[in-house]
């Protein structure tokens, strides 16, 4: 899968699109502030944020709808960030599709070439090509209401690809889409896109969407670029309290450092009877405060206490929303803090047997190892 | 028991408005047929009154006057109510936009009378200072037509703007078509039906028009409304009756086969989201 | 939002030429009217006087304020604005009581009738305005085919007085504008979210009760803006009180006519004018405050 490309290689491959010190702000309202960031060619990028977090503002400036405040917009080494959208070397498939209704799927795949005046014998193979690799060779004389939600972004797909565009945007690629539809064609998009090996850019507030399509994520929040990684290093590495609770859910653990040593750092927090226990050293003083991270599968659930003295707790439970493949735990640890576990349904669970399973106001333990904490400062 | 009360209540309210706007109209159309001079008395089926009418001369001329504004003033309007439209719509904020949607609408509700009255007095005086428009007649009532006509035509045009997704016109502009190409290949014909629809509303108000036209209308440029007016406020007379129900055959023909294309692509286009529908469910 | 610093010179021209042309046409007239307010009425051409003139190597400056005393002194001006403003009222509030629950129960059925109804509404504004109203005046003259009717009835046995009385007036504006009543009205409801009066039903509302609250406010604008469509032009309505309308139905547009027209005194006539504007000032706001509101750009989109 596409997550699996690793960012060690990112230092040899080619940067092809550098965004510096972008800033846009709307009548006294910075919608994007100061953002910086290197595209490499031929990753997916995903810029993933709540929605008014300015993650559309930027993807907007790239395609050249708006011009930025402060800063510029290179793609090859060559500043774009003052030229209209029409002389830009990059397309952007819309949310809406945008396909224009007064023309056939034919009609809108070639508009693009048309304006480059391409003769007509070539548009004719580039639209047949374009349309081979999207698989909708049978529709280029249909007109867009003739089509489903799905066909519609094939062809929208089509068309922004047709120009051979040196970056492609993607504003919420599946925001049109129901569900179900919606993780078919995540995975079909990434293999086209792979195909072609076309830069990408692509918009979502969706993270599951995020993690499967892109090789990087970048995390925007307030108009703030505050997290560029794969999508594993977001999620299991996330560098502020924001970004781990923009991203999947965690427990947050607050507390103060009280010891820190080269390999292990121990952490007072106010919730636990007993210490944070964290596997390496950190960089901060001592008394200092900071957060721990910990995710809800990385938590271990038991009626026996664990054998450890640290990164454990006792609590009760209180909830528990039984999803299928796992089910999530909350236990209410003695200073009221609510403790979230995931805990796969590995066996086959039966009505019956309810006497082994932990359930509602049990008294049970949590733990963790020492890997599994984040530490946080910010 | 209740609803049914209702909807009693509901047919009636409607049968009462419908037929208040119809009954008078549908006399009107019948009386056209009666043998009589006079209007109110029927005497039998006769079609002498149409005769009379295409022989009046005067008549005619007026109607031929009258079209030729119209499609001029129609024409001229449609293009300043689109560019007022397009302002409005997608031009943001800019120096004077207060003063300028208040001139788009004030000409919706302004007494006729006003409009006319200050028109000639503003022709009068820059023939007065500058010699021009020398005269009035059909160039005069062709400027005040377009006037008040192109305040409708750009409350028509904008709202079909407004839900026009702005998206399609950046997705031209990103495939490399420039404003002015994007406008006239993609904006424009997909708001095309509602240009024509201006169009015919401006056609049918110039065409309608009595006040206005009295005011800037000089010897020679008499238009229907005008003479129709002159002949009427003397009495009914069975030849505007003939000419009336020839007018309301024709805009009722057009406007009921504007209505009946209009369903049809409507009906056309809900059979191919089925269709689409349908193969969507079998992959 | 921000727009692209290249669409710039263009711009300024696309925007240029129809503000020009009303500037010009539309506001650039209503000065103009003024001034010839303040002239005095000659036998000339053009029939009044330069309010700058030389006179004996004197350039002289007039101002003539004889037309508004007029307009006071002379009580037929006083009561035709004053009929105006009433007829024009009540017509309103006719067309209102009759094009409200015609637009609510247009805007409440199915697609493919509500079209038709729709369709059945513009349909006679398309048609001449001229000769909707000669069309009443065959049907409410002494003779005309309302009286005959209902004389072969027998309900009356004298001709009822209708034509050339303000009640021939009144429907005649109410027949004329209905449908200038209906369809804002009918744009404002079809847009109604009826979940919202479910919702009512369901939190224990009476149905007259979620109209009265909901309803009714919420088409609000709906409402203002049919009123003013009638109202406005209703005042200075010229053909209607003309061909219907008698001694008892004198309005300030058939004055404003007269004056102009048959009396030949501009002056005079401008004076009307401008006093009659000064009427409708409010009434215009408040139009064009609810109708820029639709002009503009909706929020979301």
């Amino acid at each position: 899968m596409s997550s699996s490309v690793s960012s060690t290689s990112n230092s040899v491959r080619k940067v092809q699109l550098q965004i510096n010190g972008v800033s846009k702000d709307f009548d006294g309202v910075l919608a994007v502030d100061n953002v910086s960031l290197d595209i490499y060619q031929g990753e997916i990028f995903a810029l993933l944020g709540a929605s008014g977090c300015g993650k559309t503002t930027l993807l907007r400036l790239l395609a050249g709808f708006e011009v930025p405040s402060a800063g510029s917009i290179l793609l090859d080494g060559e500043d774009l960030s003052r030229r209209p959208p029409y002389q830009r070397p990059m397309n952007m498939m819309f949310q809406s599709y945008a396909l224009f209704p007064h023309m056939t799927v034919e009609k809108n795949i070639a508009f693009g070439l048309k304006q480059d005046k391409m003769p007509k014998a070539r548009i004719a193979d580039k639209v047949a090509e374009v349309l081979e690799l999207v698989q909708m060779n049978g529709y280029a004389h249909r007109k867009p209401h003739q089509l489903s939600g799905g066909q519609q972004q094939r062809v929208a797909l089509a068309r922004s690809l047709a120009k051979s565009p040196k970056l492609l945007l993607l504003d919420e690629p599946m925001g049109a889409l129901d569900k179900k539809l919606r993780t078919r064609m995540q995975l079909e998009i990434v293999n086209i896109l792979e195909e072609v090996g076309v830069t990408c850019v692509m918009v979502t507030h969706d993270q599951e969407e995020a993690m499967t399509m892109a090789d990087r994520v970048g995390v925007m929040n307030n108009g703030v670029l505050s997290q560029v990684g794969t999508p594993m290093e977001v999620y299991e590495q996330p560098n502020s309290r924001m970004t781990a609770e923009f991203i999947g859910s965690v427990n947050m653990f607050e507390g103060t450092l009280k010891a820190d040593a080269v390999d292990c750092a121990e952490i007072q927090a106010d919730a636990l009877d007993c210490n944070l226990y964290i596997g390496h050293g950190i960089t901060g003083t001592e008394g200092m405060e900071l957060a721990v991270a910990v995710r809800p599968e990385k938590i271990n659930v038991s009626r026996e206490p664990p054998s450890q003295q640290y990164n454990m707790a006792r609590g009760v439970v209180e909830d528990i929303a039984y999803l299928g493949s796992h089910s999530i735990y909350h236990i209410r640890l003695r200073s009221g803090m609510i403790i979230m576990a995931s805990v796969g349904n590995i066996n086959r669970q039966l009505a019956s047997d309810k006497d082994q399973r932990i359930t509602w106001e049990d008294e049970v333990y949590v733990s963790w190892s020492d890997t599994c904490g984040v530490v946080l400062y910010s | 028991m209740h609803s049914r009360w209702l909807t009693r209540l509901s047919w009636s309210v409607l049968v009462t408005g419908f037929g208040f706007l119809y009954i008078p109209i549908v006399i009107l159309i019948i009386y056209s047929f009666n043998e009589s001079r006079l209007v109110t008395v029927w005497s039998g089926f006769s079609v002498k009154w149409y005769g009379e009418l295409f022989r009046d001369e005067q008549m005619m001329n007026a109607v031929w006057m009258s079209l030729k504004i119209a499609f001029m003033s129609a024409s001229a309007a449609v293009v300043l109510g689109s560019m007022a439209a397009l302002i409005m719509v997608r031009f943001g904020v800019f120096k004077g936009k207060m003063l300028f949607t208040s001139m788009i609408t004030a000409p919706l509700v302004m007494p006729e009378v006003i409009t006319g009255l200050s028109l000639l007095l503003l022709f009068v005086s820059l023939d007065q200072f500058i010699g021009w428009p020398d005269g009035r007649g059909v160039l005069t009532i062709w400027i005040a037509h377009t006037t008040f006509c192109m305040a409708y035509v750009t409350v028509v045009v904008n709202s079909r703007l407004q839900d026009l997704d702005e998206s399609l016109e950046e997705a031209a502009l990103d495939l490399g078509a420039n404003r002015l190409k994007v406008f006239f290949v993609i904006t424009l014909p997909i708001i095309a039906p509602a240009l024509a629809a201006g169009w015919l509303l401006a056609f049918t108000l110039s065409l309608d028009d009595l006040v206005i036209a009295s005011f800037v209308s000089g010897p020679g440029s008499t238009t229907l409304p005008m003479e129709v007016f002159s002949s009427v406020r003397l009495g009914v007379s069975p030849k505007v009756n003939a000419l009336s129900a020839l007018l309301i055959a024709v805009v009722s023909s057009f406007t009921f086969v504007a209505w009946w294309v209009l369903r049809r692509q409507e009906r056309l286009r809900l059979v191919d989201l089925q269709g689409a529908q349908k193969q969507q469910d079998q992959a | 939002m921000a727009r692209l610093t290249s669409w710039r010179p263009g711009r300024s021209l696309v925007i240029a030429v129809p503000y020009v042309w009303l500037l010009f046409f539309f506001l650039a007239p209503f000065a103009i009217v003024l001034k010839i307010s303040f002239a005095e009425s000659q036998l000339a051409q053009p029939p009044f006087t330069n309010l700058v003139a030389v006179v004996d190597d004197v350039l002289t400056f007039s101002l003539n304020l004889f037309n508004y005393i007029d307009l006071y002194e002379y009580d037929l001006y006083l009561r035709g604005y004053l009929n105006s403003v009433k007829i024009a009222f009540f017509s309103t509030l006719f067309c209102l009581l009759l094009g409200y629950p015609m637009a609510y129960i247009i805007a409440r059925m199915p697609t493919h009738s509500r079209n038709i109804c729709l369709m059945l509404v513009i349909l006679p504004s398309w048609t001449s305005f001229l000769i909707r109203i000669y069309a009443w005046m065959g049907i409410l003259k002494s003779n005309g085919l309302l009286n005959n009717f209902l004389q072969y009835l027998g309900v009356i046995e004298q001709p009822l007085e209708i034509m050339h009385t303000s009640v021939a007036v009144y429907i005649g504006i109410v027949y004329a504008y209905l449908p200038f009543m209906i369809l804002p009205i009918y744009a404002n409801l079809v847009k109604l979210d009826y979940s919202l009066l479910e919702a009512a039903a369901d939190l224990g509302a009476q149905p007259w009760k979620s109209f009265v609250r909901i309803t009714l406010p919420l088409s609000l604008s709906g409402i203002i803006a049919g009123s003013m469509l009638v109202f406005i032009p209703a005042v200075g309505e010229f053909v209607i009180p003309e061909l219907l309308g008698g001694p008892d139905s004198l309005m300030i547009g058939k004055l404003l006519w007269a004056e102009f027209f048959n009396a030949r005194n501009w002056p005079g006539a401008s004076a009307v004018a401008v006093v009659m504007l000064l009427l409708l000032v409010l009434p215009i706001t408040l139009f064009h405050r609810y109708q820029a509101r639709d002009l503009e750009l909706k929020p979301d989109a």
